[in-house]
């Protein structure tokens, strides 16, 4: 049972919710001072000591759900609607403590046919000893949920990943449980043309049914959560142009979920730099009314300087592909910090933020690709920037440009970006071509380079999340 | 704590009827959590919104054992001074005046600076021993002799720093302490921890912690707490209130009705001999069950509704 718990602590693993070696150590304890006979007392418990928030929980409830749920449908039935009456079902559904899994009271023709054909046949006469079979024969779904159990252990079903391996496993499972001795007889009895043959075929059948519903079980189980993380992965790591759109979802996900480890990371270095450090002279100084005994200490207060963020997103035709996603960003960022204005623009530029506010991602994003979408113009953008916000950027102010510097031969004003660059905190232009593509063709980003403080490649998102950790710890 | 000390905690169901002999009626879920931790000697962090009983579930707790409960209320800005330990600085003070003049008599006869210093060092740091120590929750909870219950009361208000604090006395149950060394409790207490999700609790807390959510209880439960704290209250308007209560939480408030304010208004209801809902009733006593502005105003929209829905 110890190892079934640890498989099940593996599969709440896989399903992102973190399990400690401490917390597993914990969950024995639990079970061991519980025991494993009251369902609900044994899930209440393993709860308290693996899943730490309500979100985790309802994970938890849902693979305990699944993962201690292995009833096997009961594969009687199908006999039971051919002859054997009801109360013989039961017999041997139930085989009393006297009376062995062998007992003369199984009577069906099926049966018969089997043992009949077995006295002649010595390899039949085998099979029929073997273990599996007579946890087939008695309907023994205890015993052969134990064997599957067994033989999934052996061959490490639990490492299932795709689903195109289910039919793989399902052979080597059941080459485990020795369902080749099974094949081995059929294939002797068709030769004979044996009236045993059918039955056992039968038998054959159910095993298999059994083993693949197991095995369609675990893969369910398994790699349901390593898939979406997986996929997580992937989608972080590929360039933000390449997505398709039907992963749109998806990566609002990311981003919002980076943002909010961000904002978490941040708002925490902020608190603790509130309070500033003692402010030796003016204790000494005020000390000097007591004798030099400094009774009160003075605090040097930490400056308060209030962080502006300026966004400024290309939503263009050249960056069409990056734009939803920078937009994305942008709409996510406003959300993590404060004082965030933002600014679209193609052939001209103005101020996004109130759509931002106003309207949810989506629309937003739709919205500013309507109004501001068109053929790339930096020189006069900047100028309507200037015109906007060259006022109010102070050396407090943070400037972010995302765009891809490609000005199809106009004049870059360079001028203007110089003056924010010289007016602000700092000017980060963040590119999504690769670095090697600045300069050539109609791109400006050299130029531009020059009047930046920082200017990175960004087209992953895991680019974008370096970059902004960086920015923030820069605002602070 | 020992097992065999405390035969209230001797198994679930023991439990679950010893608090309710307290009038605190339980889920097993959370019966079986207080098992556990006493069982296993591990803190529990209770979670769950506002009013559905965490603090209580501690009192209970320390009345149904007749141990000390002894509470710490976190806040921005708590310290070890408050929580854990602080020196007796005053009596330091007053000490070190009073025994100036006993310091002749001592270096008397003592040759030059070097011996005068030797001498004192013989008398070790009286000033920093156990009888100049002002012990804070924390510590004393480990001084109880015969155990203790500690309530570690909004955990979540608290600092990430102290956090930290509370790492060592949550899993081995003692305070170190750098003038006079580690100090361990000879009967481990038994820790309840609450939070109400003002923000994350760190993972290294959570870790040595059993994890307890309380969520609001079913119209059953609820109504045998109600029965249990007001037992007065007619039977009809106990079902009629809980349902009301219920239906209340279903709507979009800024606070949503506790347990606490559903015995709350069971007492007002009881007050005011009320024999049934009506909304003449509910809207003169709605600010029992409500605490802002708006939200009586969302409900009084709808009461109509809400009382329909009720008898329904």
């Amino acid at each position: 049972m110890q190892n079934h718990l640890v498989s099940f602590i593996r599969l709440l693993r896989s399903h992102d919710v973190r399990v400690s070696p401490a917390e597993t150590l914990d969950a024995m304890d639990v079970a061991a001072v519980l025991g494993y006979a009251g369902r609900e007392r044994l899930r209440d418990g393993l709860a308290s000591a693996l899943a730490k928030t309500p979100a985790e929980e309802a994970v938890f409830q849902h693979c305990f759900e699944r993962f201690f749920d292995r009833e096997l449908a009961d594969f009687a039935s199908t006999r039971e609607e051919r002859e054997a009456p009801q109360d013989e079902q039961l017999a041997t559904l139930e085989p009393g403590p006297g009376e062995k899994p062998e007992a003369s009271g199984r009577a069906s023709p099926d049966d018969s046919l089997l043992d009949a054909a077995a006295t002649e046949d010595a390899g039949l006469q085998a099979l029929l000893d073997s273990d599996l079979l007579r946890q087939l024969r008695d309907n023994d779904r205890n015993a052969l949920n134990l064997a599957m159990g067994e033989a999934a252990a052996g061959v490490g079903l639990s490492q299932i990943q795709m689903f195109t391996q289910k039919g793989q496993y399902l052979r080597r499972m059941l080459d485990a449980m020795g369902e080749e001795q099974v094949r081995r007889v059929i294939a002797d009895l068709e030769r004979r043309q044996s009236p045993a043959l059918e039955p056992l075929k039968r038998y054959r059948d159910i095993l298999r049914e059994q083993v693949r519903d197991y095995v369609a079980r675990q893969y369910l189980l398994q790699a349901e959560g390593d898939n979406a993380r997986f996929m997580d992965d992937i989608l972080s790591t590929t360039r933000l142009s390449n997505l398709e759109h039907r992963y749109l979802q998806r990566v609002q996900e990311l981003v919002r979920r980076m943002a909010r480890k961000l904002a978490e990371r941040h708002a925490r270095k902020r608190r603790m730099f509130r309070r500033g450090r003692l402010d030796m002279g003016k204790t000494l100084r005020r000390g000097i009314a007591n004798d030099g005994v400094m009774f009160n200490t003075y605090w040097r207060r930490v400056r308060k300087d209030k962080p502006q963020l300026l966004a400024i997103c290309d939503v263009s035709g050249s960056v069409a592909a990056y734009a939803k996603f920078l937009l994305l960003f942008l709409y996510s960022l406003q959300d993590v910090l404060p004082r965030v204005r933002s600014f679209a623009f193609s052939s001209h530029l103005g101020e996004a933020s109130e759509l931002f506010i106003q309207h949810p991602v989506e629309k937003a994003i739709e919205l500013v690709n309507w109004r501001y979408g068109g053929a790339t113009d930096y020189g006069s953008s900047l100028q309507d920037f200037a015109r906007l916000a060259l006022d109010d950027i102070n050396s407090n102010t943070t400037v972010i440009i995302l765009g891809d510097a490609r000005n199809n031969n106009g004049d870059p004003r360079l001028d203007i970006l110089r003056s924010i660059y010289q007016r602000s905190r700092r000017v980060i232009w963040l590119n999504p071509e690769s670095r090697r593509a600045w300069g050539t063709g109609d791109s400006e980003m050299l130029r531009y380079q020059s009047a930046c403080h920082f200017a990175a490649e960004c087209n992953n998102l895991v680019q974008l999340e370096r970059v902004v950790d960086q920015l923030l710890k820069l605002n602070r | 704590m020992h097992t065999q000390d405390f035969p209230q905690l001797a198994s679930i169901e023991v439990i679950e009827q010893g608090f309710e002999s307290f009038g605190y009626i339980c889920s097993p879920k959370i019966a079986t959590a207080v098992f556990l931790a006493f069982q296993l000697r591990k803190p529990i962090l209770v979670e769950g919104p506002p009013g559905v009983g965490k603090t209580e579930l501690a009192k209970t707790t320390a009345a149904l054992l007749d141990v000390p409960l002894i509470r710490l209320q976190c806040y921005e800005g708590l310290d070890e001074a408050k929580a854990l330990y602080e020196w007796k600085y005053g009596k330091q003070l007053l000490y070190t005046q009073v025994l100036k003049e006993k310091l002749g008599d001592l270096l008397q006869g003592a040759q030059g600076l070097a011996e005068s210093v030797e001498r004192l060092h013989q008398f070790g740091d009286i000033f920093y021993s156990e009888q100049f120590l002002e012990p804070r929750p924390l510590l004393k909870a480990m001084q109880q002799e015969r155990g203790a219950i500690l309530l570690i009361d909004e955990v979540d208000k608290s600092d990430y720093e102290f956090e930290s604090l509370l790492l060592e006395i949550l899993s081995d149950y003692q305070v170190s302490i750098p003038e006079i060394g580690t100090v361990k409790a000879s009967v481990s207490p038994m820790v309840f921890l609450t939070s109400n999700n003002t923000r994350d609790i760190s993972d290294a807390l959570k870790r040595r912690c059993l994890h307890l959510y309380i969520p609001f209880p079913s119209v059953e439960l609820e109504e045998r707490i109600v029965l249990s704290r007001v037992p007065d209250i007619d039977q009809q308007l106990r079902h009629q209130l809980v349902a009301f209560v219920h239906s209340l939480r279903d709507l979009d408030l800024k606070k949503t009705p506790a347990i606490s304010e559903t015995i709350d208004w069971a007492r007002s209801l009881l007050l005011l001999h009320a024999r049934e809902l009506d909304p003449e009733i509910v809207h003169s006593t709605l600010n029992v069950l409500l605490k802002f502005e708006d939200d009586i105003d969302t409900a009084n929209a709808g009461l109509q509704d809400l009382l329909a829905r009720r008898t329904a």
